[in-house]
């Protein structure tokens, strides 16, 4: 039979899945999505943060200023080549070269004017408007015409984005949904088998239980005993007296009332320790620890007293005015066998006073048996 | 015709403007040594030295130029071992065109620095003397450039970065 934590096992399983997917992918969309977008639209800190355009056309405006300043200096004419070259080789980009017609005819200028240059050649203003118009004219065309697709390709990952994150809401919002539900799932299976459970117990308690008297049935004997196995027990059975002759006499309400007035008496006779069972119409059966010595005379003479103090009318007894009690008590060894003799043993001692005119008890305690009847002089 | 007009005047106006620029962070000329730095020493590597040394020869296909590209250079972690006696934990670079950046994870026998291409030294121009490539980068996307920001171009100095 499988153990009640793994039937609901399933969906707490399934839920705890539900939410480390949830996790999971939040954790995802933080970590690894982010540096994507940060690697695609960055703009510093990276060789091609900035446009290779734009810082061509930079070294290239450098270059014209340092000749505008100083066309006749010998050093300022190095100065200006050496940011041409540098302009060049952010220039000379495949990229540019496939996409861009103006690049091949740009960069042929660049060279012509950088060998002039390296010549020792002195340039006129118009000359280097002539070289240098065109190459910047084309890197501020490619610089556009990048920006233009920068733009679209923004767009188009933010709306991609925005789609992306769309569907992740609603994954997320599905699969915590899905986890509540699981959870609530495991939940309500739980409750069932503990209202199961404790239905199974309250059950298990009425099949234990006398309904008339409230005490033991002759089960619950069985099970106490089996219970305490191994430690030495006594047992008191207790008839009642002519008890059908009360019944016939009274009624079987009043004798259903009797039962249920002797199961307190007998019960406040041991001082509530012992525990008290109902056998039968008429008979019950107290069963009682026993330490050192199980003083069985003791416990039955004060339950006779309380009867005997009580003075329960018992107009159908053909030998007294009150109710009376015949007792019989043994001594034995908790367990399977050593109740079967020492239900026989008591047993044994209940039909000896029975024999004997009933309104006594006997008890056996070891190899002793002590027994007391009522003188009819008492009744 | 408007775009040609906003060319004119962008060109125009960077004309007038780089006139009247100032001229002070005017670089030194000359792109024939390579500065190594570690621990406040300095040491400067003649180009030459380094282009003899090219050992490690390869064709891949340049992102930057859109085509095949046969290279040589040397491995950059057997250089690193040889000038820094290990490969440190980061570096620093600095480039002719000023850019400058800091990266790690430099043991990897896939780095090479570069000094010639199709059989010729690299010049500025070829975004050289120096230049790191990785000589296999996997199934990067060709078309995206940016996948491809930890090569350096035009390496003017390496300093070791504990």
């Amino acid at each position: 039979m499988p153990r009640p934590w793994r039937r609901h096992a399933g969906w707490l399983w399934l839920s705890l899945m539900s939410f480390t997917t949830l996790l999971i992918l939040i954790t995802y969309e933080t970590r690894w999505v982010y540096p994507e977008i940060h690697a695609y639209f960055s703009q510093t800190g990276n060789l091609t943060g900035q446009q290779l355009a734009t810082r061509s056309r930079g070294y290239l405006q450098e270059g014209l200023g340092v000749l505008l300043e100083a066309p006749d200096d010998e050093a300022a004419r190095e100065q200006a080549a050496f940011r041409l070259d540098l302009a060049y080789s952010l220039f000379d980009i495949g990229l540019y070269r496939r996409e861009y017609a103006c690049t091949e005819s740009s960069l042929s200028s660049l060279e012509t004017l950088s060998n002039r240059l390296s010549g020792g050649d002195v340039l006129t203003s118009a000359e280097l408007n002539r070289h240098l118009l065109g190459p910047i004219g084309c890197l501020t065309e490619i610089e556009m015409d990048q920006l233009d697709r920068r733009s679209a390709v923004t767009s188009a990952f933010v709306e991609d984005t925005r789609r992306h994150q769309g569907v992740v809401l609603g994954g997320s919002l599905v699969i915590f949904l899905m986890g509540l539900v699981f959870w609530w799932m495991h939940e309500r299976q739980r409750r069932h088998a503990e209202r199961a459970t404790r239905e199974s117990l309250r059950w298990m308690g009425r099949a234990l239980r006398d309904p008339l008297t409230g005490v033991g049935n002759r089960s619950a004997l069985h099970e106490d005993v089996l219970a305490q196995t191994g430690q030495t027990m006594s047992l008191m059975l207790i008839d009642i007296d002519y008890f059908k002759q009360y019944n016939d006499t009274l009624g079987h309400p009043d004798g259903d009332q009797l039962l249920r007035r002797l199961a307190l008496l007998i019960d406040e006779s041991l001082a509530g320790q012992a525990r008290l069972y109902r056998m039968g119409g008429d008979e019950f059966a107290a069963l009682l620890p026993c330490h050192d010595s199980c003083g069985l005379a003791r416990r039955c003479e004060e339950i006779t007293e309380r009867l005997r103090e009580a003075a329960i009318a018992h107009p159908g007894h053909p030998e007294n005015r009150y109710v009376t009690l015949s007792i019989g008590a043994a001594c034995f060894i908790a367990g399977e066998a050593g109740f079967t003799a020492g239900y026989a043993a008591a047993d044994r001692a209940l039909y000896s006073v029975k024999e004997h005119g009933r309104n006594g008890w006997e008890a056996s305690e070891g190899e002793a048996a002590l027994a007391n009847r009522v003188d009819e002089s008492q009744a | 015709m408007l775009a040609w007009s906003i060319l004119r005047c962008t060109a125009l106006a960077g004309l007038v403007l780089v006139g009247t620029m100032s001229m002070t962070s005017v670089a030194v000329a000359g792109p024939d040594e390579l500065i190594l730095r570690q621990a406040g020493q300095e040491v400067r590597l003649p180009i030459a030295a380094l282009r003899d040394q090219a050992d490690e020869s390869f064709t891949l296909y340049d992102p930057f130029e859109a085509e095949d590209v046969a290279m040589r250079g040397v491995s950059f972690r057997d250089f690193l071992v040889e000038h820094f006696g290990e490969v440190p934990e980061a570096l620093a670079f600095e480039a002719w065109d000023e850019y400058r950046v800091t990266l790690d994870g430099w043991d990897d026998p896939d780095w090479i620095l570069v000094t010639h291409q199709n059989g010729e030294p690299l010049t500025l121009r070829d975004r050289g003397p120096l230049r790191l490539v990785e000589r296999d980068y996997g199934d990067r996307d060709l078309e995206n450039l940016r996948a491809f920001n930890d090569w350096i171009w035009m390496i003017r100095s390496i300093e070791a970065v504990p």
